[in-house]
């Protein structure tokens, strides 16, 4: 079994954890596209090389990102959500426009 | 005669417990499996293998961005490191889980005001972004003591616990027998023993895993009073 | 029981005790053999040769091995197919069976078969029964009787197989010479080690071979090994099998019942090699062994392995074997050896000279069968070339031949890791080319064949593997490796009446590997497949170095270009007990299981937990039904929804986060109030539906569905990881334990027991939610419903929920308060119209289809699905949602998914449908066209082949439509 290195309780079987999927931005929804919301809701990228995956640590609920190899199921590097998600994201109202 | 359901709280096996033949005593508003045969014969056994349920005992939990730093404000010590508990003066543990969390057992005489204290001075309004947990009821509290305990645990767990790798106060949040728990390694005296805490309505299942686990290595139900001996040895 | 005639006085090294004599039977017949004992040592002793039948031919086959790498002697161990008799221990009373054949094991009925072996030419099965059609039918029960190997007994009893984690830094497979050396020389670094033998004691090689003309080394340095090892505090695991390597140095080890998932920083192979056969006419008689199969039988076991013998010799070894057999007794008539001019050696010398007639540049030629079925004699013939031979010129009377004419590399654990291993011409076998990181080789298998070499082969890979964890220790000399000497490069001796096994797993001859070849199977995998060459349980160990020889010489191709099939787990044969193990299946219990089960409660199980369905027994299941749901109309009932999910939401972001993941406005929702809560993924579809009690300006406390709680949890923790709102997320499903009471005498009931709170319905109206205290435990009291009557949620501490229950029912009783089940429940909100998520929608429902428009916020500028659902409201909804009762009362309740079908196309179908005591009447839930949608349109539902019957569109609720009785 392969073990994953969780940024909160450490080096675990991989059994531990469940995979959230790609990491990918949301698109606005006040000014985004039905095709972009499209591609965002149903398509994955399905790289062959270095992603970012949301992985989630069961027992604890821990939710971080590892960036795995999907050549060589690899992972190179975990980190907690917080090094990417930095600031509090907010909402536009929908009559009101966005960027 | 003490009997569990003289008290509205109740341990969350106090039925199988009672199966086993627990004699039970008072503590802390409810009652305890305080020993199943002669404490002696208890003791000696425990000193190799044995599963206690201390979940009637207090315990409680905070969470938040700024439930350790609450906890500090409160007089608790420690809380530097994730996964790793500090004791405190008056023999409660206080554990950090994440750094947005932590986690206060009681002694086991449970003669320490801690716990309530905690639950009393808190308020969503005087501890903002700080949030009490109710971790006695969340949560089922059981003790494994003895030498063979770390044997056991490896049928059951994929973390290695040995004493050698798995230090006196070090904390693994993990899967036990696929349930998660939370195992801390906490000595009883001079002898090996782990806290295991998981989810309160798994308790009757875990207890019979961890007995079915322990039965090659003649581990039994052991009571409160064994433990609080091994403790004072 | 007779006395064991082929039994030799004791020597020192034996793994038998004589004073413990185990009776244990074969065939019906008993036999005495010695503890320490295999099946198939204490057979041979009385001289029992036939173990087994072959797969296809049903010849009879005995002793290859003596190490349970082959299929000859599987035998019957009870309800256990398939069990190695070379390797499975003895045991009082054990009773032991052959296989594979009808009638008895020494006259098999079947065998006939192999009279007509040249009607099944390799391939068989893919060519045979095709045509006329349907013959298959015809002979699909005779090909069944024949196939496969053993009996599976499926009334066989569960037994208790389990696993064990461990942990080391070092982990060497093997404890012959090299893996004990490797194991020391880590251990004496200071590392942790485990030592993992297959068989039950240590010494690989050193057990049971001949290093010397003396015959004395081998077990000299076994006692000196064995002892330093164990001195040494190394982990010794004996009688155990590595299965397999996995991802990041990942064993599984099985010993007993127990498998071992061992995680080792570093891993030392030693796993040794495997004696080959020569290929000739009548090779697999019972009679004709691997020369170290008879070491085995003489050193491990004290057992005379025949009478007169002959040995087939391509190496040193073969000459220890003629010594050993020439001081068990046995006459040695002759030493065939397959070398035009044999290296001189110790070993060599010292059969010269106790008069062992050696015969250079000699093969055996052809097997001569004896009466009973086991070899009688070998004819053998002088090598004029590659394979080829003179006419045979002469017969030697044997009941013994053994075969010591080259080995192949056990690299099945290397392989597993992605080593590789390839033909090496000046070897003439396989050799290892390449080896994954944190591994290292050792050993026999690592082309260091004598004793010293191997050893200090191992003490190199321990200290290897040491050093690579970063410890400082010596380094040990280079081991003198590899050479040629060991393995003859074509011990292939074809003959034209054929026999000539490449396979005894498959009964597969050289002829049916050249005609695969010839039909095109060129390629060593295709060749594998289509041949099944190798895919017996020997998994080829005996087969791979043939089959590569002799796919080379057919394809024209270079030996070392052809390679070796790929190698995967498990080495040898594993039961699903050890896979399966213990077995755990987590069950979930409510505080008030007890009681539910005291009451006579029969449990279903809802995920991990189990709840009651109704209180009964199950013959008067129905009644039961009805009595509850009349219980909750009439006067009071009190359900146990302790597996619902719960959550507190708090700080200063609750409502925010709340808007966010449900479909409703949260924001503008009043402290003390309760709000439905429906939960959509990103695609729109719903997922879960709960309610959201507001206790506090930052404090909301959500309940889920039992089924949805975990993944709504860490939903919500998966999206807030990305917003970063100041808000914290709870799990309080199984701290918080809940109750419904439901019914008109609902109030009356509670009222008994809660005093701080104002129950009056102007006071605590419907939908209002309060803290307060029911019989003396603090309590969430939440004025919601789910079955239409005057009720109240009451959740409370877990530890306190038995208590909670208790008191309900004593206080309900002059209300005839009866606890009720999932099922009475069900019937009642679909008397109110409620959907159950996952029942009444499906992954591609979201609200609108569901006729829940009512549930979501149009002014939210966002919510998890909205812009989904609003890109699919562009467009005409495909099926919406509706209740209904079916017209015609005599007409069947119809199930679930039953269809709804217009002008013979589908258009929705069934989600619910109950029997309604209230409206008397058959009602249910179904997804309908939407132009079916109004009240009052008729529709039709399918419920057979060719049975229709008619339903009615009615407005939800059916029960009581304005609420007055849930409001009161």
């Amino acid at each position: 079994m392969k073990t994953m290195t969780c940024p909160l309780n450490g080096v675990r079987n991989i059994s531990e954890f469940v995979c959230g999927g790609e990491v990918r931005a949301m698109p606005d929804p006040a000014s985004g596209t039905d095709a972009e919301w499209a591609d965002y809701v149903f398509m994955e990228n399905n790289k062959a090389g270095v992603v970012r995956e949301w992985w989630c640590h069961t027992p604890t609920s821990f939710w971080f990102i590892a960036e795995r190899d999907t050549v060589t199921d690899e992972v190179l590097r975990t980190y907690p959500a917080g090094d990417v998600f930095t600031a509090r994201r907010d909402f536009d109202a929908p009559n009101e426009g966005g960027a | 005669m003490v009997r569990p359901v003289e008290y509205a709280r109740r341990s969350f096996l106090h039925r199988r417990l009672a199966e086993h033949g627990a004699v039970f005593a008072e503590i802390a508003g409810a009652a305890v499996a305080d020993h199943y045969g002669g404490v002696d014969g208890e003791t000696v056994g425990a000193a190799q293998l044995a599963l206690a349920d201390l979940s009637p005992l207090p315990r409680i939990g905070f969470k938040g961005k700024n439930a350790i730093n609450w906890l500090i404000s409160q007089g608790i010590r420690g809380l530097q490191a994730d996964n790793a508990v500090d004791l405190q003066y008056d023999g409660v543990r206080a554990a950090r889980l994440a750094p947005t969390e932590g986690l206060v057992l009681c002694d086991l005489e449970a003669k320490s005001g801690t716990c309530a204290r905690l639950a009393d001075a808190w308020s969503l309004e005087s501890a903002p972004l700080c949030f009490l947990v109710p971790r006695a009821d969340s949560h089922y509290w059981f003790a494994v003591t003895g030498a063979r305990a770390a044997e056991m645990f490896a049928k059951i767990c994929g973390v290695d616990l040995r004493p050698d790798r798995f230090a006196e106060g070090a904390i693994a949040q993990t899967s036990v027998a696929r349930n998660n728990a939370i195992i801390i390694r906490r000595d009883l005296g001079r002898t090996l023993a782990y806290d295991v805490l998981g989810d309160s309505a798994s308790a009757d299942y875990m207890w019979r895993c961890l007995l079915d686990a322990m039965a090659e290595f003649g581990g039994k139900p052991a009571g409160l009073s064994a433990l609080r001996r091994l403790a004072a040895e | 029981m007779s006395a064991a005639p082929y039994r030799l006085p004791p020597h020192p090294g034996e793994r038998i005790d004589r004073d413990r004599p185990v009776a244990f039977s074969f065939e019906g017949r008993t036999y005495e053999g010695l503890a320490g004992d295999t099946v198939a040592s204490a057979l041979a002793a009385h001289g029992v040769r036939v173990l087994s039948r072959s797969f296809k031919y049903r010849r009879p086959r005995g002793v290859l091995t003596m190490a349970g790498q082959d299929a000859n002697t599987l035998v019957q161990l009870g309800d256990a197919p398939n069990v190695p008799a070379d390797t499975l221990p003895i045991a009082q009373g054990l009773e032991v069976a052959g296989q594979n054949y009808t009638g008895s094991l020494a006259r098999d009925w079947g065998s006939w078969i192999a009279y007509f072996g040249r009607f099944l030419p390799v391939g068989f099965y893919y060519k045979a029964f095709f045509r006329p059609k349907g013959i298959w039918r015809f002979w699909e029960p005779i090909v069944r009787g024949r196939a496969g190997l053993g009996r599976v007994d499926v009334k066989a009893h569960h037994r208790y197989y389990d696993k064990a984690y461990a942990w080391h830094d070092v982990a060497v497979i093997g404890g012959g010479p090299a893996g004990m050396a490797a194991a020391l020389e880590a251990a004496r670094a200071g590392a942790d080690v485990l030592l993992v033998e297959e068989n039950p004691f240590l010494g690989g090689s050193l057990a049971y071979a001949r290093a010397d003309a003396e015959g004395e080394l081998a077990l000299r340095r076994l006692t000196q090994l064995s002892g330093a090892v164990r001195s040494a505090g190394v982990r010794v695991m004996t009688g155990a099998m590595c299965q397999g390597v996995f991802g990041e140095n990942w064993l599984s080890v099985i010993q007993g019942d127990r498998m071992h998932k061992v995680r080792a920083r570093e891993i030392v192979l030693a796993t040794g090699s495997v004696e080959q056969p020569a290929i000739f006419r009548n090779n697999d008689l019972p009679g004709i062994m691997q020369g170290s199969a008879a070491q085995r039988l003489i050193r491990l076991y004290g057992v005379r392995p025949g009478k007169r013998a002959v040995v087939v010799a391509a190496n040193s070894d073969g000459y220890g074997v003629a010594l050993d057999l020439l001081d068990a007794g046995v006459e040695v008539a002759a030493l065939l050896d397959l070398r035009a001019a044999p290296r001189s050696c110790a070993r060599s010398e010292a059969a010269r000279q106790r008069g062992v007639r050696v015969v250079p540049r000699y093969a055996p030629w052809e097997g001569v069968i004896g009466k009973d079925g086991s070899v009688a004699g070998l004819r053998i013939a002088r090598i004029v070339g590659h394979g080829r031979c003179d006419a045979s010129d002469e017969t030697i009377d044997c009941d013994l031949i053994c075969m010591s004419i080259g080995y192949a590399p056990s690299a099945q654990l290397l392989h597993h890791a992605g080593g590789k291993a390839a033909y090496d011409k000046a070897s003439a076998t396989f050799t290892i080319r390449g080896v994954p990181p944190h591994m290292a080789v050792a050993g026999s298998m690592d082309g260091a064949y004598e004793i010293e070499a191997a050893m200090a082969d191992g003490r190199r890979a321990g200290w290897d593997a040491v050093t690579r964890l970063g410890k400082s220790a010596e380094e040990p000399p280079m081991a003198s490796k590899g050479g040629a000497g060991w393995n003859h490069p074509w011990p292939v001796f074809p003959h034209p009446d054929g026999k000539d096994f490449v396979d005894y797993d498959e009964d597969l001859q050289v002829s049916d590997i050249r005609n695969a070849i010839a039909e095109g199977y060129d390629h060593i995998e295709l060749l594998k497949r289509y041949s099944t060459a190798g895919m017996g349980p020997s998994q080829g160990r005996h087969t791979a170095l043939t089959l590569a020889r002799l796919a080379a010489e057919a394809t024209g191709r270079d030996i070392e270009i052809v390679g070796a099939t790929t190698v995967r787990p498990p080495v040898s044969g594993e039961k699903f007990g050890h896979l399966a193990g213990r077995g755990f299946e987590p069950v979930r219990l409510t505080a008030m299981h007890h009681r539910h089960v005291e009451a006579g409660a029969q449990m279903m199980p809802a995920g991990l937990w189990l709840r009651p369905a109704y209180y009964g027994t199950a013959d008067k299941r129905a009644e039961a039904i009805r009595a509850e749901a009349a219980a909750v109309r009439e006067g009071v009932g009190l359900i146990d929804v302790s597996t619902l999910g719960g959550f507190d939401v708090r700080g200063p972001d609750a409502a925010e986060l709340l808007n966010r993941l449900y479909t409703f406005n949260y924001k503008n929702q009043q402290v003390g109030r309760a709000r439905y809560a429906l939960m959509c993924d990103q695609t729109g579809a719903i997922i879960d539906d709960g309610v959201a009690a507001r206790f506090h300006d930052q404090h909301f406390y959500v309940t889920a569905t039992t089924g949805g709680a975990d993944r709504v949890y860490q939903s919500m923790l998966w999206w807030n990881a990305q917003w970063r709102l100041d808000v914290d997320v709870t799990s309080l499903t199984a701290a918080y334990a809940g109750v419904n009471i439901a019914g008109p005498h609902a109030r009356a009931t509670l009222a008994k027991l809660c005093k701080d709170v104002d129950l009056s319905a102007e006071a605590f109206p419907y939908m209002g939610v309060r803290m307060g205290t029911v019989a003396g435990i603090p309590t969430r009291l939440l004025r919601v419903g789910f079955v239409g009557e005057l009720g109240y949620e009451l959740h409370v501490p877990a530890s306190q929920g038995e208590a909670l229950w208790d008191a309900l029912l004593y206080a309900g009783r002059e209300f005839g308060i009866r606890p009720f089940g999932v099922e009475a429940q069900r019937l009642l909100r679909l008397e109110k119209g409620h959907i159950i998520v996952g029942q009444d929608s499906d992954g591609e429902t979201h609200p609108y289809m569901a006729d829940m428009g009512w549930a979501i916020a149009k002014k939210k500028p966002f919510f998890v699905g909205s812009r989904a659902i609003a890109a699919q409201m562009k467009r005409p909804l495909p099926r919406k949602l509706v209740g209904f009762a079916l017209t015609n009362p005599l007409d069947p309740i119809p199930e679930e998914c039953h269809l709804v079908v217009r002008d013979g196309a589908i258009v929705g179908r069934v989600t619910s449908a109950a029997y309604s005591d209230s409206l008397r009447r058959i009602i249910g839930l179904a997804f309908v066209a939407p132009d079916q949608a109004v009240p009052g349109s008729r529709f039709m539902v399918k419920l057979g082949e060719k049975k229709l019957i008619e339903a009615e569109v009615l407005k939800l609720p059916f029960y009581d439509p304005d609420g007055k009785r849930q409001e009161m």
